[in-house]
């Protein structure tokens, strides 16, 4: 049973880069008991959230409010600086489609590719399913991926991503697939896959969306939540969506 | 619901029967027995339901596919049997490159080359069943390693079917999976053995014939029966074939038994039903657990042949019950064995009676109908429950992913070093051994420039040369790229939540499939120029294991830091040049003083020497080797301390 359990989590994010933390400067600071400056920044500021089976969490909150980080922490990217992170589910984060692309290789290989990163197993059923949901003509699949357009490369990768349910779906940002014919499609199989899934967490600034998707919006800022709205569950849209592309 | 379209399309199609994989180590016509009769009535009685194949091993050359009684048969070549089971090393292999064809896996247990392929996780994509046909009995010193594979096999089965329910509660191993076990008893067609209406009466009031049936393998307890045999006056015949065939005759000399114990070999179907019903008496002396059924008792139970079984804890003594159609006596003891025939042969009344009672018991509760609904029943349940599943989505192709622990990080790893080494290869002209090219040119160089140096003969020390420089390229560019990995895989790391110690092992894996390539040059001078003393090559190979794992902990420890602390990585750029001149790599041992501090301390210097020095003199220093453990200690150390920080990747990248 999915479920994810935060209590009082936060995460100190350092700031490599930005301050001088070479050996000189610590023995000298220490020598000259300079007071220590501020060398982290508190992303995620003691947080707790409970959501079990059935969860639709919005997230949403202004740029550096700690969204994204926050899904990565859930994702298991960050480790908690401090508090307690509990969960259990298998967790598919889709935070960007073009993570472990290699576009000189043909598109199948980069979708076998895609499918062993995220611990499946390629089989050339699997592939013939994804392929067929990205609608590209069949011999496109022996063609290196930087002979495709920014859009086909698109279809691809989203086709890739969403072929398998997930218990826990991380989404930063609804994926949005910039290709007239085929957003429609794209967005069903979204939903679809949102629906299937156990629990679900949007980080989005589209509050219409995050009301239409979500039963409960956090509003972060400065990664402390400033309020939780719990919503009426979400009315289903797949129906009318089905009727529009059928 | 998430719609998947099948990936199965065939399996949602009603003109399709679905196909049934039957597994097993042997079929006909190779040999003649129990089990393989059951697998061909399953595959005769189920043809207009499920097509059937069957994927087993042989011995005898030939046809590859053959087509036995319409069913696809085919053999992998097998070198002869080990341990009672075929070595047919290709096996696995092929049964995994069957399994997607077909829709349903029909296990014939136990057969622990297959249980090979379900434990390694292999064809998780079809429902198994497993027909129980006996536990491994023999070999039983070599249990605990199978046992792992067949619990494995067991838990993956959808269903598991057993001919008595006996079984389920006498074999721990089914105990454990009581609730997917079926019993389905084999079945008799009891019309085979009726008899021609001329014939009158079928108990000979002097008979003494008495017949046993089956495989001449140790656990049938024939050799029990030729020992009853002795000082008696009744007559043995054994049907059947196999390697306990000159034991078995060895006894018969010895008992001096030639003129009433025969051993028939293999006969035809319809000689063996003839037998059956001249018989007086049926013996199924079996003396271990391997025996579950006995279908040959059932089978002279349909010709109303009276039986003497023995109280084994299987379905044996429960298909012919004593005192019923049969008389029970312990196994292997051939003075009670001896007893209970002589009983039969001497009360022609009763082996009528018994006779009646053992072929109203095979049409009641044996017959080949009911085997057949058994059988279909479960198949039937199995392929509609998964197609069931398949449609909910709930097991998309692959039921889960597999990313958690170690193995998963190390498929991952592998897969993605696998990626890397075909991009080298993609848009290259020279194809896939630019490397090795590159490798030679580089050896043909350095050594000709130092056969000038020292005078020893050049060409001798060119295997040697290319060794030494093909692992020390492994080790450089094992650390070079480790300093870069982490950044260079950053939005994997970030977006997919990928734990970043599988791309340190990733450096590893790829640049030891580069060495791989490179590898051909010295292999290739070795075998050409020495004189190729095979007995040093595996000597040395411990030594190369320390070898690589040394350069993998150095890689995670480095490439761990080299990102944490942006400084390592032209620090360690430039070490690797002064390592490569301060170590004994390219450099003939008269060149160098072997004595000098900075050789004698330099980790490289023995690192090099536990693998080389067994490959040129066969023996290694053992301060070379201590040097080594120590250095591999302390990594280790390292290499745990650096895992549990590599958590902490993500802020580093």
């Amino acid at each position: 049973m999915a479920s994810i359990d935060l209590r009082d989590v936060c995460l100190d994010y350092p700031l490599y880069g930005a301050y001088d933390f070479s050996l000189k400067r610590r023995l000298l600071g220490r020598l000259f008991r300079q007071t220590s400056e501020m060398r982290t920044i508190r992303a995620v500021d003691n947080i707790s959230i409970e959501a079990k089976a059935g969860a639709r969490i919005g997230l949403a909150g202004p740029n550096g409010s700690g969204k994204s980080t926050l899904l990565r922490l859930i994702a298991g990217v960050f480790p908690a600086t401090s508090g307690e992170v509990a969960i259990s589910g298998n967790i598919v984060p889709l935070l960007g489609l073009g993570a472990g692309v290699n576009l000189d290789f043909v598109a199948a290989d980069n979708i076998n590719l895609l499918l062993r990163i995220s611990g499946r197993k390629p089989t050339p059923a699997i592939l013939d399913e994804i392929w067929a949901f990205t609608e590209l003509e069949a011999r496109m699949q022996r063609l290196p991926l930087r002979m495709f357009s920014s859009g086909m490369l698109m279809r691809v990768l989203f086709a890739t991503a969403t072929a398998f349910p997930a218990d826990i779906l991380l989404l930063d940002e609804w994926l949005s697939v910039v290709d007239e014919n085929f957003s429609a499609k794209a967005e069903q199989r979204l939903r679809k896959m949102v629906e299937a899934a156990a629990i679900v967490i949007i980080a989005s600034h589209d509050q219409g969306l995050l009301r239409r998707t979500c039963n409960r919006i956090i509003n972060l800022d400065h990664g402390r939540i400033t309020s939780t709205v719990a919503l009426d569950p979400p009315i289903p849209h797949h129906l009318e969506l089905t009727e529009i592309t059928a | 619901m998430i719609r998947i379209e099948p990936p199965m399309i065939g399996l949602n199609a009603p003109a399709r029967r679905p196909s049934v994989l039957h597994i097993f180590k042997v079929y006909y016509p190779d040999l003649f027995g129990g089990t393989l009769t059951v697998i061909r009535d399953i595959c005769a009685s189920l043809k207009d339901t499920f097509d059937a194949a069957v994927l087993v091993c042989s011995r005898a050359g030939g046809e590859r596919q053959i087509v036995v009684n319409d069913v696809a048969v085919e053999r992998v070549h097998s070198f002869g049997d080990v341990l009672s089971l075929p070595a047919a090393p290709t096996y696995p292999w092929r049964l995994w490159r069957r399994i997607a064809e077909h829709d349903l896996l029909a296990l014939h247990a136990p057969f622990p080359l297959a249980d090979l392929v379900f434990a390694l996780g292999l064809g998780r994509a079809r429902p198994l069943v497993v027909h129980w046909h006996a536990d491994i009995v023999s070999h039983a010193a070599l249990r605990f390693l199978v046992e792992p594979m067949m619990r494995r096999t067991l838990r993956r089965a959808a269903a598991i079917i057993v001919s008595d329910p006996v079984l389920i509660e006498t074999t721990p191993l089914l105990q454990e999976f009581a609730d997917k076990c079926h019993a389905v008893p084999f079945g008799v067609d009891v019309e085979k053995y009726d008899r021609p209406a001329a014939q009158a009466d079928d108990v000979n009031a002097r008979g003494r014939l008495v017949l046993a049936c089956g495989r001449l393998v140790p656990y049938k307890g024939f050799d029990v029966l030729v020992r009853a045999a002795h000082a008696r006056n009744f007559e043995v015949w054994i049907v059947g074939e196999g390697r306990e065939r000159d034991h078995l005759e060895q006894l018969i000399r010895e008992y001096g038994l030639q003129d009433r114990v025969r051993l028939l070999g293999s006969v035809s179907e319809s000689e063996r039903v003839k037998l059956m019903r001249i018989a007086d008496v049926f013996v199924m002396p079996s003396v271990t657990n391997a025996e579950t059924f006995g279908l040959a008792q059932l089978e002279a139970m349909a010709a109303s042949r009276p039986i003497v079984n023995t109280a084994l804890d299987t379905g044996v003594p429960h298909v012919a019950r004593d005192g019923l159609e049969a008389i029970t006596v312990p196994p292997g003891d051939p003075t009670a064995l001896a007893d209970a025939i002589e009983t039969l042969i001497n009360d022609p009344e009763r082996r009528r009676r018994m006779g009646q009672a053992a072929r109203h018991r095979a049409i009641t509760k044996y017959s080949t109908s009911a085997f057949k609904e058994g059988v279909e029943t479960v198949y039937r349940k199995v392929v509609t429950e998964e197609a069931a599943a398949k449609d909910a989505g709930s097991s998309a192709p692959a039921p889960r992913p597999r990313t958690a622990g170690l193995v998963g990080a190390i498929q991952i790893a592998a897969a993605l070093a696998w990626s890397d080494v075909r991009h080298r290869y993609v848009r290259s002209l020279l194809g896939p051994f630019w490397m090795s090219i590159q490798m030679a040119i580089m050896v043909a160089v350095l050594g000709s420039v130092i056969g000038h140096l020292s005078n020893a003969s050049a060409v001798a020390r060119l295997p040697m040369l290319a060794a030494s420089l093909t692992a020390w390229t492994f080790l450089n560019s094992v650390v070079l790229d480790a300093t870069t990995a982490l950044q260079g895989s950053a939005s994997l790391i970030k977006d997919r939540a990928l734990p970043p110690v599988i791309f340190l092992l990733q450096c590893t894996f790829r640049q030891a499939l580069f060495a791989a390539h490179n590898a051909v040059v010295p292999l290739i001078l070795w075998l050409a120029l020495t004189p190729r003393d095979v007995g040093g090559a595996i000597a040395a190979l411990p030594g190369l294991v320390l070898f690589v794992i040394c350069a993998l902990g150095v890689c995670l420890v480095l490439g761990a830091l080299a990102t944490r602390y942006r400084d390592i990585k032209p620090i360690i750029e430039s070490s690797l040049t002064l390592a490569f001149l301060a170590s004994p790599i390219i450099w003939t041992p008269e060149m160098i003083d072997r004595g000098s501090t900075v050789m004698r301390l330099n980790p490289l210097t023995h690192l090099f020497a536990v693998w080389r020095d067994p490959l040129a003199s066969g023996h290694v220093a053992t301060t070379s080797v201590i040097y080594v453990l120590a250095c591999l200690a302390a990594l280790a150390v390292a290499a745990t301390v650096t895992v549990a920080q590599l958590r902490k990747a993500a802020f580093w990248i």
